[in-house]
């Protein structure tokens, strides 16, 4: 589902942050990236969502080569992925159902249907009693369950978190963890990058990245 | 209804909800673009008012020959043939007006009769009335050749005076020709500043909007969706400043009336400044959305491509 071959990305001549990395990840798997801040995670993320292309190699996302897709087809590879992001970017001036609905609305879903299956996902989250509050009026770990929440409205095959729960105690962290393990569960391929160690699932295969090599967990479920 | 249709809906929807977050700069934004349209706005509504004026005027060269008082009928009209020697070759209408049939035309055209009937003789003389076709109403040579033939007309027998009619209408067209070039250059000059204006608003909304423009590209919206807000910001901005110039206008036509009537009244005309026609109002419209829209289509182009 995804894959990356001899892929290398330089942000600048001596900004190397990935370096020949090549690894597989299966459909319905569920994969942590592991490793210090700036081993090259994020940015291994941002290729797979078409953020950044590859320096070298070549990165496929369910058969679409990344390096080859063309501006507009990126947003209709998003529409199949999930993104979370370690600082949730929800829009503060609207309601967590609208924050919710955004992913749809950008398809063209009409309003309705947006809503009712923004209502479902903030339920399936814990969070559907406060669909009409501000994004400011939660606490973090809330906050990341509405980023959740929204990754997951558009039925997503992928879902991408990165480094989820940097930024939440653990009872929070542990809330969002058991949330993505969840939708993986229901058949979802879900990466998660975090450099805490605590929250790596013994049971899921975990890729350990320094420097932008690849250190371990390269085969994992191919 | 289609996924066309409702996207264009929601932009329009998010395009209000940016005018109602901010309303008072929204208006500022339209009284400013308004100041900019009203002066040509004006100068359109006076065009279209003078210009079935102007083209009532006759521009092709009307020469008229006066005859001496006291000349005899039968001398007078015996001119024709050498007024015909004269003009041949450019295709002129000549008519003899006999001095009865000028009196009977000054009384109907000037409502004096009363006036006229206490000069007891007929004033008038005989007169001739040549119109010449086929002459270029700008050209100064044709214009030359036309004096030249009034100059030698003035040689015949009798003849008392000898007018070239169509010199105030030529300068009339030629004005009116120099005011449109002129309403031209102001309308582009201040359709520039329409669209400058239009830029900077639509620039500041797209700094605003910038966190919800970079979230809505990550879940997956095309350019079209992100760009079509900003672009009805701008259509709607110039439809109101434009709809605003529109009402400045009108209004401004009342007092204007009140000048152009008592000047017109001076030559027996109701000459009245009028409103433009609706087709033109909605013209007028729909360019002020055009200039809207094309300087929040330059600004979103060049400030989306800068948050990338």
């Amino acid at each position: 589902m995804i894959e990356f071959l001899s892929v290398s990305k330089k942000y600048s001549a001596d900004a190397l942050a990935l370096s020949d990395v090549t690894l597989n990840i299966a459909r319905g798997e569920l994969v942590y990236l592991a490793g210090p801040s700036g081993a090259g995670k994020s940015t291994l993320m941002k290729m797979v969502a078409a953020i950044e292309r590859p320096t070298s190699g070549r990165v496929t996302v369910n058969g679409q080569d990344i390096g080859k897709l063309k501006k507009a087809g990126v947003p209709f590879l998003r529409r199949n992925l999930g993104l979370i992001f370690q600082h949730q970017r929800l829009l503060n001036d609207r309601n967590l159902l609208a924050n919710v609905m955004l992913p749809l609305i950008v398809t063209g879903a009409p309003k309705a249907q947006a809503a009712e299956r923004a209502r479902a996902a903030l339920d399936k989250v814990g969070l559907l009693d406060r669909a009409r509050a501000l994004p400011m009026e939660l606490s973090g770990g809330e906050q990341q369950r509405v980023a959740i929440a929204r990754a997951i409205v558009n039925r997503p095959q992928i879902i991408l978190a990165d480094e989820p729960t940097a930024n939440l105690d653990r009872a929070a962290a542990d809330k969002v963890i058991d949330a993505l393990h969840a939708f993986h569960s229901a058949g979802v391929t879900c990466v998660i990058s975090s450099h805490d160690e605590q929250i790596l699932d013994s049971g899921a295969r975990v890729i350990r990245l320094e420097h932008g090599h690849v250190m371990d967990g390269i085969g994992g479920g191919v | 209804m289609n996924i066309w249709f409702r996207q264009h809906r929601f932009a329009f929807v998010a395009a209000l909800a940016t005018v109602r977050k901010s309303p008072g700069s929204f208006l500022f934004n339209v009284l400013v673009v308004a100041v900019a349209l009203a002066l040509p706005f004006a100068g359109v509504t006076l065009l279209d008012n003078v210009r079935p004026l102007s083209e009532q005027l006759a521009v092709d060269p009307e020469i008229s020959l006066f005859m001496k008082p006291g000349v005899a009928r039968e001398d007078a009209q015996a001119l024709a043939p050498q007024l015909q020697q004269l003009l041949a070759g450019n295709h002129a209408k000549i008519n003899f007006v006999p001095r009865e049939q000028a009196l009977d035309a000054l009384k109907e055209k000037s409502g004096l009769d009363d006036v006229i009937a206490t000069l007891g003789d007929n004033p008038l003389p005989d007169s001739y009335v040549m119109k010449l076709d086929g002459f270029a109403a700008t050209s100064t040579a044709e214009a030359a050749r036309v004096d030249l033939l009034a100059d030698h007309m003035r040689q015949l027998p009798g003849v008392d005076s000898v007018q070239v009619d169509s010199a105030w209408v030529k300068r009339l067209a030629a004005l009116l020709g120099v005011l449109r070039l002129a309403l031209l250059l102001l309308a582009l000059t201040l359709g520039v500043v329409v669209i400058a204006v239009v830029f900077n608003t639509v620039r500041l909304q797209v700094l605003t909007q910038r966190e919800e423009i970079a979230v809505s590209k990550l879940l997956g919206a095309t350019d079209n969706f992100i760009h079509r807000p900003f672009y009805y910001t701008g259509a709607l901005l110039g439809v109101c400043a434009g709809a605003v110039a529109l009402g400045a206008v009108a209004l401004a036509l009342r007092p204007l009336n009140t000048a152009v009537g008592e000047f017109a009244r001076l030559y027996a005309s109701d000459f009245q400044l009028t409103a433009l026609p609706a087709l033109g109002i909605v013209g007028l419209l729909a360019i002020s959305a055009a200039l809207g829209l094309v300087g929040a289509m330059l600004s979103v182009q060049r400030h989306l491509a800068r948050l990338k």
